[in-house]
């Protein structure tokens, strides 16, 4: 595993987030982003010889458990981010009548 | 000194693949047009990923991500698309402006379902006694807490036919244009209100 290319997986995530034209793809972003975020974690908590975390006999070195627990809270979280998210796509699409961010920063009520 | 491409395991050369292989499916997924493509390259991205917490030595996490991150998720984004794009006309008329015959061809019919044609919304026609009983003179706030976009009523006057949507709404002002000709049809767009003062 290379934390460098986990990291570029990140930033790909970032470039789509600001350069989306699309409600909905800024939210395909953030969980691009947090895809990221939990393989970097994980990598620092994991090294050379490590067995997994479930202590039997003849087991003398595990990896790190504390960034997967953390981790498995995240992916929950992520869910339901997302899907709170989608639904404000539809309130928006039922406001503005548009889902594009152009048009729908374009109106005259937004912007003061 | 070390000699990078011998010492690989085999282990090392699928973490390196699967790696290349994510950064492709992520660029794919900022690039596409298609939304329904991208559900489908999502639920891959999970499944890349899930491997690659394997490798990682958490299987816990990656058992946790094939559930959520490559079965429900794609789940989500297929209601919330297929929902996306959907206009939700009220029907407080009630007579052959929108069905004539109990069929769809009335005349208010025609004209909506061109409408939502030309701008590719899905048409969903509504005439929930519920909802037109709550709205008894309260069309406004009506529009405002739930996502009906259009309401239709007749003025028992004069006998047109009155349609009422939000003002921040693009597609109100495309409405009232096409409905331009037409003299028995009136838009009637609600402003926002400043619940501040």
């Amino acid at each position: 595993m290379n934390p460098i290319l986990t990291f570029l997986v990140v930033l790909i995530g970032f470039y789509g987030l600001s350069t989306s034209d699309n409600v909905i793809k800024s939210v395909f972003s953030v969980t691009i982003i947090e895809s990221g975020v939990i393989l970097l974690f994980l990598n620092l908590g994991n090294f050379e010889g490590g067995a997994i975390p479930i202590l039997s006999e003849g087991v003398t070195q595990i990896v790190d458990p504390l960034p997967q627990a953390l981790m498995i809270t995240t992916i929950v979280i992520g869910s339901t981010v997302t899907a709170l998210s989608l639904m404000l796509c539809i309130k928006v699409f039922h406001h503005y009548g548009t889902v594009e961010w152009k048009e729908v920063l374009s109106r005259e009520d937004v912007k003061s | 000194m070390v000699n990078y491409i011998t010492d690989l395991s085999l282990i090392d050369y699928t973490a390196y693949a699967l790696q290349f292989l994510l950064i492709f499916i992520a660029v794919a997924i900022v690039v596409h047009k298609n939304n329904g493509t991208i559900i489908i390259l999502i639920a891959s991205f999970s499944l890349v990923t899930a491997s690659l917490y394997v490798i990682n030595n958490a299987p816990d996490v990656a058992i946790a991500e094939v559930a959520i991150g490559s079965a429900i998720i794609p789940l989500i984004y297929v209601i919330s698309i297929s929902r996306q794009r959907e206009f939700i006309v009220l029907d407080k008329a009630m007579d052959d402006f929108i069905i004539s015959d109990n069929q769809f061809t009335g005349i208010g019919y025609i004209l909506l379902k061109r409408f939502s044609d030309f701008y590719h919304l899905e048409l969903n026609i509504t005439n929930d006694p519920l909802l037109c009983r709550l709205g008894e003179g309260k069309d406004q706030i009506l529009c405002e807490q739930t996502n009906v976009d259009l309401i239709v009523s007749k003025d028992p006057a004069s006998g047109e036919y009155i349609l009422k949507g939000k003002a921040s709404n693009i597609l109100m002002n495309k409405l009232e244009q096409m409905t331009k000709d037409y003299d028995n049809i009136r838009v009637i767009k609600f402003k926002d209100r400043d619940f501040g003062e």
